[in-house]
């Protein structure tokens, strides 16, 4: 029972904890804002969303304490009595922390002082909600008897889902059968058949050629720009995927890419009006040489000091862009405009769902590449560089030479993504080449999954499109990632679709 | 995952060593062009600006060295680069902007003042009390940070645990940017330690200001270096820390508690790295969440160039690259918006030219 209690504590302080972060930051009303969307209610800016949203987020922030702390495995002979011991303790103490702090600063409300000045993102509406709008003392209970026993609900619901045989079944069943379906022969075969695959094939082009012209120019923005990450996030996973070098500052090739590209092709400052295609092509050999260049000198050192090497030289690109020194070659702080739009045998296509159809066209080429290197002999020196080096030079590959056809490579995509960007926006400026772009794209091929390129579309639906929909989280993107981030390493570090080649090293780990 | 070659195959890169050496010489012949033109040609600027530089320069150096101590502690120990170093550092000087904000609030009249608060009446004791808030903040922010990140990955490999830290790093300043907004704050010092109250010296008929705060800094940094540096060579858990940067399985079957050493060595290297954010408060006088992260990366340069893993090395390299950094825009003739280029500029020099650092490393071949 002392076991159950203190695993309920334990559970508590973490959630109460993360509760009262969420308060502090003014998470709480978002959350609210999120669960009144999942009702097909919009909040309109400036106004709370209705507290039946706020209690019900804490309902569900309190089912999920139960639920993890009344976990199987955890809780030593699993019994109702001590699952539900451990729930109510989590329960109670993270209510605990939850009334107390909001007891704190229901009295400051009360006494008339503005908690903003320090902590901007509380504002008395929230502390106010937080409190279901009661007196503080009264608003303290309730959230903490709400957190309490929507705790014990989530308990006694993960042990009925635990205990209860048939349930379980019966979802395994259903899961079963489809994964039973999609195993079966005439399915493989149907799979394996020349002809249906390329059927399977017209009609995937199928629905590219059609969705961006139905969608309208605000999806084929979005998605567009999911697109470019998908571009980068093939990019990246060449040298942090597969040849294992971590590179932070993989903005400075995309900026790189998109800088060569827009003075190539804009009026301004140097009026050299190149066309379209040939830009882009030495866009693409530009970014492609400074990640030669940068490679050269770091690539046979330890391989962390890649990363930093790379996002020290993403800063100095950025610092230098924005600095007056380079304003006649660069434009400075103000970016380039009238970036040049693709032609085609003299015709202009601007137009957004034309601009899409390239973006479409580029990802495909992108991937038919990546994957064609994922097969190749380059790609499985890379595989066994990321695994052991030593061992992987002793059998005769130079890992020098891969690692640095590995950064090339990359750096080369970042910059026909970084001229794509730039001229679908017709504009560039340095601060589209913020450090935010390689976290995004670290990001999303980590969470999708490391080395694996069906992991990286995802990802960048994910990380890139997911937010354009949530757009109440906006302010909390970059926390959230960070959070992903420790997360995925810690439970799922080869991410949610793993790489299919065996992860030797992900698995057994060595000495660090 | 990998293993460098800091002895490379004989033959096949040799061709990388002349490159190597000859960006080098490429490289020094620029700066010695550089400073040619600007010091001897120019003489834009007078010998008082010049020590105006260097002591601006030493007070920074101070603080870059006990954060880049704070790296090579934990390079040397779990051999990863702590990203969320300098976020460590940030969460310090907000430490001590929330001290001297609540210190303000507190009145403590005298009959000659009557409105005078606690912040103006005790300056030494509320300074006081800024470290050990800014201290203990920091060092529990390093204890937790490794306890819940990076613990659980002791056995994964490097890779993992470099994402780990990005992502600590980039939580952490996201974190204090919705916690306490995004704009710079003031840090309100007491008024002996005023930023603008020195002493003034004379230089070439010009005056200098040496202002409290700096010098302050500048002491306070060496002490607290000399405190280290006896507490890692001269105590249990000095050598603790040491067996264990060696040979983590040795050192445990000699006795040592490998995980306690490496709590300890977070703690250490996250109250110094407190220590530097509290200077920072007060000399710089503005913190936001963005505080850290460039102190953070350019005392991850001055590990690097002092040699990492080398505790009188990071010490060396901080000293160094604040001085360089302060006096390099005005001696090799550049814009001063560029000063931030200088330190990623001597970051991939280093690299090339002697990827060791000036001290050399001191890493066990065991690791490497």
């Amino acid at each position: 029972m002392k076991a159950a209690v203190d695993k309920g504590l334990r559970t508590g302080v973490i959630f109460g904890i993360v509760i009262v972060v969420m308060f502090l930051i003014g998470f709480t009303v978002t959350g609210a804002e999120l669960v009144g969307k999942l009702f097909g209610v919009s909040t309109p800016s400036n106004t709370m969303p209705s507290l039946s949203f706020f209690a019900l987020f804490m309902i569900l922030m309190g089912t999920w304490t139960g639920t993890i702390a009344a976990q199987h495995p955890l809780v030593e002979a699993d019994t109702w009595k001590r699952a539900l011991t451990a729930g109510i303790s989590a329960g109670a103490f993270s209510g605990l922390l939850a009334a107390v702090i909001g007891f704190l600063f229901g009295g400051l409300n009360s006494s008339k002082i503005d908690p903003r000045t320090y902590l901007p993102s509380i504002s008395p509406e929230s502390i106010k909600m937080f409190l279901f709008g009661q007196t503080s003392l009264v608003g303290s209970l309730m959230i903490f008897a709400l957190l309490t026993f929507s705790a014990l609900a989530g308990a006694s619901l993960s042990y009925f889902l635990r205990s209860n045989n048939g349930l379980k079944s019966g979802t395994s069943a259903a899961t079963n059968s489809i994964s039973a379906v999609m195993r079966s022969e005439r399915m493989t075969s149907l799979l394996q058949n020349k002809y249906a695959r390329y059927v399977m094939m017209l009609v995937f082009a199928a629905i590219l050629l059609i969705l961006p012209r139905t969608w309208g120019s605000y999806w084929n923005y979005v998605f567009g720009t999911v697109g470019i990450y998908i571009i980068l996030g093939l990019g990246l996973n060449i040298i942090t995927g597969w040849a294992g070098q971590l590179v932070i500052g993989y903005v400075a090739f995309f900026a790189v890419g998109a800088y060569t590209f827009s003075l190539l092709t804009a009026p301004e400052p140097h009026h050299l009006m190149l066309n379209f295609w040939v830009a882009l092509g030495l866009g693409v050999l530009a970014a492609g040489i400074s990640g030669l260049l940068i490679g050269l000198p770091i690539l046979n050192l330890r391989g962390d000091y890649l990363a930093i090497v790379t996002l020290g030289f993403a800063e100095i690109i950025r610092i230098m862009l924005k600095s007056d020194l380079m304003t006649a070659y660069t434009a400075g702080p103000r970016g380039i405009r009238d970036i040049a739009g693709p032609t085609l045998f003299g015709k202009s296509f601007i137009s957004d769902v034309d601009f899409m159809y390239l973006i479409i066209i580029a990802v495909l080429v992108v991937t038919f590449l990546a994957n064609r290197l994922q097969n190749s002999r380059t790609g499985k020196a890379w595989y066994a560089i990321n695994l052991d080096e030593t061992v992987a030079r002793a059998t005769g590959i130079n890992a020098f030479a891969s690692k640095l056809l590995a950064l090339s490579l990359s750096a080369a995509v970042a910059g026909l993504a970084g001229a794509l960007f730039a001229s679908r926006n017709q504009f560039t400026g340095p601060d589209d080449h913020a450090l935010m772009v390689s976290i995004n794209v670290i990001c999303l091929v980590i969470v999708g999954g490391i080395g694996n390129i069906p992991g990286i579309f995802l990802g960048a639906f994910a990380l890139k499109g997911l937010p354009e929909i949530l757009r109440e989280t906006e302010s909390y993107r970059l926390l959230i990632f960070g959070v992903l981030l420790i997360v995925m390493m810690r439970l799922r570090p080869e991410g949610f679709l793993p790489a299919k080649r065996p992860k030797l090293e992900k698995n057994s780990g060595k000495e660090a | 995952m990998d293993k460098p070659t800091s002895t490379p195959a004989p033959g096949k890169l040799r061709l990388g060593r002349y490159l190597r050496s000859f960006a080098g010489i490429l490289a020094g012949l620029f700066l010695l062009w550089r400073l040619y033109t600007a010091l001897i040609v120019d003489q834009q600027f007078g010998a008082d600006t010049w020590v105006r530089f260097a002591l601006s320069g030493l007070i920074l150096g101070g603080m870059y060295a006990l954060i880049a101590i704070g790296y090579t502690l934990v390079y040397g120990i779990m051999f990863m680069i702590n990203f969320a170093h300098g976020e460590v550092m940030m969460l310090g000087a907000f430490g001590c902007f929330f001290t001297f904000e609540a210190l303000r609030f507190i009145p403590a009249p005298t009959l000659a003042i009557p409105d005078l608060n606690f912040l103006d009446a005790h300056p030494i004791l509320s300074v006081i009390l800024a470290f050990a808030v800014g201290i203990s903040v920091s060092a529990t922010a390093g204890y937790f940070l490794e306890k819940i990140a990076y613990r659980p990955l002791r056995k994964a490999p490097r890779l993992i645990l470099l994402i780990t830290a990005i992502g600590a790093s980039i939580f952490l300043q996201n974190l204090a940017m919705l916690l306490f907004g995004p704009q710079r704050k003031n840090v309100v010092n007491p008024e002996l330690l005023d930023r603008g109250a020195g002493w003034t010296v004379i230089v070439s008929g010009n005056p200098v200001l040496i202002s409290y705060t700096g010098i302050f800094s500048l002491v306070l940094s060496a002490v607290l270096m000399i405190g280290l540096y006896v507490l890692v060579q001269r105590t249990k858990l000095g050598r603790a820390m040491r067996a264990v940067a060696l040979d983590k399985n040795t050192a445990s079957l000699m006795g040592v508690d490998v995980d306690n050493v490496i709590s300890k060595t977070f703690i250490i290297s996250g109250a110094l790295a407190g220590a530097a954010g509290v200077m920072w408060a007060i000399h710089m006088g503005l913190v936001n969440h963005y505080t850290g992260f460039l102190p953070g990366i350019k005392a991850f340069t001055a590990a690097v160039m002092g040699g990492i893993g080398n505790i009188p090395g990071a010490m060396l390299g901080g000293m160094l690259l604040g001085v360089i950094e302060a006096v390099g825009p005005a001696a090799l003739g550049i814009d001063f918006q560029l000063k931030d280029v200088i330190a990623f500029s001597i970051l991939v020099l280093v690299l090339i030219v002697r990827p060791s650092g000036i001290l050399g490393e001191k890493l066990s071949e065991e690791k490497l």
